[in-house]
């Protein structure tokens, strides 16, 4: 068990979100975390990075407590979160952007690795190497946000809304990139607006309703669920 | 393909900060040959040193979001540092003058007065503002700037309680014939103090822009959230920043010794000052504040020169009125922000 989440609450000062909310990723799983606006898809990815302090509740990263860790602590274990918000350095350049997401590492030959692997993964990002981050179009940022993230060399990739803000055609490009990384034994969890596109590329789904795990499973068999048909694909 | 624009290498002169050094650059070459040439060396002495000063001021408001008006206090402990190192210094050397510090006596002093300056910017951040930071970020730029003006006011108490209120200074630093440029007399200190100013600046540019500390401290500054994602832990970097601008902020002070003798309230004059740099160049812009302190040192120069030694704060301080109301980001607001990551 690479993550296992076990009945966290979390939320915002007084406002609770996460009511009880366990999952599991395992080692190489591409995992989906679904649900409407406002259920708590982000708050439960801030609260594994360490952005946001659990009100009760564990998460084990590898079989060690990362419950109430500060967010340095948590990047520096080997998660890498890319928010919805992206937040990258804006005034640097792309390359500059990549190094700081590298932060952790100290070895120059597996920085100068990763590098090459994220370059071969987003071409685009080599055109830009020198342009500053900031601007940037979207689908670049996004693009720019996962490298960083890939940097650190993770073991697990939290990803947050990666079609959010982008043209269709991009959105694929960032869906199919994901799909060929989880290939490669990148284990990933995905949180998602578009439903129907995410349970067709994941390999498991858990639904997120009100702060509440609604229904877990395979990602093909939520996919065909009455419920999440009714709730999410209006049919 | 190849479209020919020759203007557009001129195109920078029409921004608001071309016009500007433009400008002073302009009133530079007129008042240098026109009152001659002290109006160049006292702009370039003051405006080094200032640019320390505002490069601290800058980076805080950068990074850590503190509207600093205590930052002067720490110019004061420079100069403190300064006079009761170097004077021993000075005694010994006058008894032995053979001796190798009497070269590097100056030095010795310029780097304790840094060392004690970082160790003051930490205590500073340790004691005050990790304190309110823990408290609540609510409201932040208006509790910290309360709390940077209380410790100002402590600090000017406390140089008054332990060493008194007199004026602390020295003669010189370097002796010995003043240097000689074109028929132009300028002290060994006043060469040093420029000198210093200008591999201090540098050694700073290089360190931000090239060392994975230094590219730690302006992820913070651009993204606080961003820094936390990849690993960069905030305590260490706040302090950091906090005790590099202090120690820029004392080694300004230190070298100044000459100039300004160390008493309470010594730090206002250059605090003062390096605000109005700091709302030329845009708030936490630090290369602008380099640029900018040339122009308002050289505006100060001016105003004492043409005008009177009594309005040498007026002027600048009108100069700030009419920027706020025209032009409120700054003169490098757009434009020159962000060289430092470019």
């Amino acid at each position: 068990m690479l993550l296992e989440v076990k009945n966290l609450n979390a939320g915002y000062g007084f406002l609770q979100i996460l009511r009880d909310v366990s999952l599991t990723v395992d080692e190489g799983e591409y995992v989906a975390l679904v649900g409407p606006n406002g259920a708590g898809k982000s708050t439960t990815l801030r609260t594994i990075a360490g952005l946001l302090r659990p009100m009760s509740g564990g998460i084990q990263f590898k079989g060690e407590s990362i419950n109430g860790l500060p967010g340095n602590k948590v990047a520096r274990k080997g998660i890498a979160y890319v928010s919805e918000a992206m937040n990258l350095f804006v005034n640097m350049t792309v390359q500059e952007n990549l190094f700081m997401g590298a932060y952790r590492l100290t070895d120059k030959r597996l920085i100068r690795e990763r590098l090459a692997f994220v370059y071969n993964l987003f071409p685009r990002l080599v055109e830009r190497k020198n342009q500053l981050a900031g601007t940037m179009s979207g689908g670049e940022r996004k693009m720019l946000a996962i490298g960083r993230g890939l940097m650190s060399n993770p073991q697990l990739l939290l990803v947050d809304e990666p079609s959010f803000g982008l043209a269709p055609q991009l959105t694929e490009t960032v869906f199919e990139r994901l799909g060929a990384l989880n290939k490669q034994g990148m284990t990933i969890m995905l949180v998602e607006q578009n439903v129907t596109k995410t349970l067709a590329v994941t390999d498991r789904g858990y639904v997120l309703e009100n702060g509440r795990i609604e229904l877990q499973g395979r990602s093909a068999d939520l996919a065909c669920d009455e419920h999440v048909r009714k709730v999410f694909l209006g049919v | 393909m190849w479209k020919i624009e020759p203007l557009r290498i001129l195109n920078w002169t029409k921004s608001a900060a071309g016009i500007s050094i433009l400008l002073s650059v302009a009133a530079a070459v007129f008042a240098t040959l026109s009152r001659g040439p002290h109006v160049l060396v006292n702009t370039v002495v003051m405006g080094g040193m200032l640019a320390l000063v505002s490069m601290g001021l800058a980076l805080v408001f950068g990074v850590m979001n503190i509207p600093m008006f205590a930052h002067g206090e720490y110019f004061m402990i420079g100069t403190l540092v300064a006079y009761y190192v170097f004077t021993p210094i000075n005694a010994y050397v006058g008894t032995h003058p053979d001796s190798v510090l009497n070269a590097l006596g100056p030095l010795i002093t310029i780097v304790a007065a840094a060392g004690v300056g970082a160790l003051a910017g930490v205590a500073s951040e340790v004691l005050v503002f990790s304190q309110l930071r823990k408290r609540s970020r609510e409201n932040w730029v208006m509790n910290s700037f309360l709390l940077t003006v209380g410790l100002s006011v402590v600090l000017i108490n406390g140089h008054q309680l332990f060493f008194g209120a007199d004026f602390k200074g020295i003669v010189r630093f370097w002796g010995g014939a003043p240097f000689s440029i074109l028929d132009v007399f300028i002290s060994r200190d006043r060469a040093m103090a420029f000198f210093l100013a200008t591999v201090v600046v540098m050694v700073f540019w290089v360190f931000m822009t090239y060392t994975r500390t230094g590219r730690a401290i302006r992820a913070v500054s651009q993204d606080e959230t961003g820094a936390l994602m990849v690993g960069i832990g905030l305590n260490a970097i706040l302090m950091l920043t906090m005790a590099i601008s202090c120690a820029l902020a004392a080694v300004a002070g230190a070298s100044l010794l000459f100039m300004f003798p160390s008493y309470p309230s010594v730090g206002l004059e250059p605090l003062y000052m390096a605000w109005f740099v700091v709302i030329i160049a845009g708030l936490g812009n630090v290369l602008g504040a380099v640029v900018g302190a040339f122009i308002v040192s050289l505006l100060k120069v001016l105003t004492v020169e043409y005008i009177g030694s009594g309005w040498d704060f007026v002027v600048p301080s009108v100069l700030i009125i009419i920027i706020l109301v025209f032009k409120p980001s700054g003169l490098f607001g757009t434009e020159v922000r962000g060289v430092l990551d470019k």
